[in-house]
């Protein structure tokens, strides 16, 4: 029976999009993350009867067909790139961007990554790194003994020194962003890498040239909306209890099926 | 005799090709821009006997077959997404995409934008505007998309719009005659032609969920199971009467 594996096809969509907002919820206190959502499409019919077939030898055509469908397939699970609402931390080195853009970060494998993740930190030399220690890029190094870090809208990281009265720039920060964002791909830790679907990264400077502006002393929460992902969950348990009885009626019709002419 | 076990037959087959259409719908209740199908049956008779010289005029047998499956084409809830990328259409009108196969139509729009800026939907197919793709620039921010369909950006520094396209809508005489290609996708056979839309409503960040009523395809899942159920102890009772009727016949007495 057919129903058995459409149904199928039904739970198992279903138990994906639970997976993507479980996820969602575990992450909804994640610095710079950006909410995933299961995206699903029906699967490809079988015409018993094709619309537009002749019927008869006098040309009429049938106005609609018999067509079966065969379930439904998971397309991808896209992630909204919406901007998360901004929390002010008032930690010099938390910073969160205010539209496009990521932070880029070497990895230690010598590549870059990207990350809207502002929480910034210093480690032994002084240089900005991200909270797993890899440096932001460019490397910016905070000199020793300097206080009162100032991060403006651009990404300009200035200092004041000990005996000067005026700031010192000591860097900075860039932005990179992409055509396609959401065609990055996570490698956990808040990073992304770029793909050949999010096409090549664009460096450029903070509030220029439609990338987004920082502020420093906040920190980008999830874009994850609690109520949403609620809701979503119980249609998605709902769809998959629904599913599950599709099945057990194609069960019962079997069974029905083979108690006969004992 | 045998015709009881034919109708009921015939029957039965409807009722579990009735049942694929509601699994089908059922699986797809959370498909984006997902139009139900249901399923329409028609009487077949099969013409009685040649002989029509009976004191009573011999009766047809009335069959079952499956005469069509039709798309329901009712609106679907939106969500508000708030995703800039997100529409629902308000209205009867469809996207069209540019498919591998040729132009296609569709109501899913979950649309995203690929690594060279063009607008296509989840799988990819690239989006078509009223005169060609529509491409983003990477300096792009703040896309707008209008109720008629414009899309226009925000440009770098700029502080006025930039007009990046207008999605092309278009609907059908008789939206009935597309074919569901799976994908989301409907094509349209030979000879119809799509009309420009005008009437129809873009709404951005919100997305059409599945029309699929769930209390509706509960209910004739119940009513199908029955049914079944039903025919089934019917088929078994014109057995038990076959039986006996054979062992009455055949008992020689003594």
């Amino acid at each position: 029976m057919r129903a058995l594996y459409t149904a199928a096809t039904g739970m198992a969509a279903q138990e994906l999009n639970v997976q993507v907002i479980s996820n969602n919820i575990a992450n909804m206190r994640t610095t710079g993350y950006k909410k995933q959502r299961a995206a699903f499409q029906d699967l490809i019919y079988d015409h018993v009867r094709r619309v537009g077939a002749q019927a008869s030898d006098q040309g009429t055509i049938l106005p609609v067909g018999v067509d079966i469908g065969g379930g439904v397939k998971t397309v991808g699970t896209p992630r909204l790139m919406g901007q998360g609402t901004l929390s002010p931390t008032g930690n010099d080195l938390d910073i969160a961007i205010r539209g496009e853009g990521f932070f880029k970060i070497q990895v230690p494998d010598g590549t870059y990554a990207y990350t809207r993740d502002g929480s910034f930190m210093m480690d032994a030399q002084g240089r900005v790194v991200t909270a797993q220690g890899n440096p932001v890029q460019p490397t910016i190094t905070i000199p020793q003994n300097s206080s009162a870090i100032t991060i403006n809208a651009q990404g300009q990281v200035t200092v004041m020194l000990p005996g000067s009265t005026t700031p010192t720039l000591v860097g900075q920060i860039g932005l990179t962003r992409f055509i396609n964002k959401a065609g990055l791909n996570p490698i956990g830790d808040n990073l992304f890498t770029d793909t050949p679907a999010s096409g090549t990264p664009q460096d450029g400077v903070a509030n220029t040239d439609g990338f987004g502006d920082m502020q420093q002393g906040n920190l980008e929460q999830a874009n994850v909306e609690v109520v949403t992902e609620i809701s979503d969950l119980i249609a998605a348990q709902r769809a998959y209890e629904m599913n599950a009885k599709v099945i057990s009626a194609a069960d019962q019709m079997l069974q029905s099926t083979s108690n006969m002419f004992r | 005799m045998e015709n009881m076990l034919l109708v009921g037959l015939s029957r039965k087959m409807t009722l579990e090709r009735q049942l694929d259409v509601v699994a089908n719908n059922v699986a797809n209740i959370n498909t984006t821009g997902f139009k139900a199908d249901r399923s329409l049956f028609e009487e077949y008779l099969r013409s009685p006997a040649h002989e029509d010289n009976f004191m009573h005029a011999d009766r047809r047998v009335s069959f079952v077959h499956d005469r069509a499956t039709y798309h329901d084409f009712a609106a679907g809830p939106s969500e508000h997404t708030k995703n800039p990328l997100d529409i629902a259409i308000d209205g009867k009108a469809f996207l069209v995409v540019q498919t591998a196969a040729g132009e296609r139509y569709t109501r899913d729009g979950g649309l995203q934008i690929n690594n060279q800026g063009q607008l296509v939907t989840a799988s990819g197919d690239l989006v078509q505007g009223t005169s060609g793709p529509i491409v983003f620039q990477p300096t792009d921010k703040s896309i707008n998309i209008a109720a008629d369909g414009n899309i226009t950006v925000v440009e770098g520094t700029g502080r006025t719009d930039t007009v990046r396209g207008k999605l092309r809508l278009v609907s059908f005489a008789d939206p009935q005659k597309l074919v569901k290609e799976g994908g989301n996708l409907y094509s349209a056979g030979q000879g119809i032609v799509p009309q420009p839309d005008i009437t129809s409503r873009v709404n951005q960040g919100y997305i059409e969920k599945s029309n699929v009523n769930s209390v509706h395809e509960m209910s004739r899942l119940i009513e199908i199971t029955r049914t079944y159920t039903q025919i089934s102890a019917m088929l078994q009772q014109q057995h038990d009467l076959h039986r006996t009727a054979v062992e009455k016949l055949a008992d020689v007495p003594a």
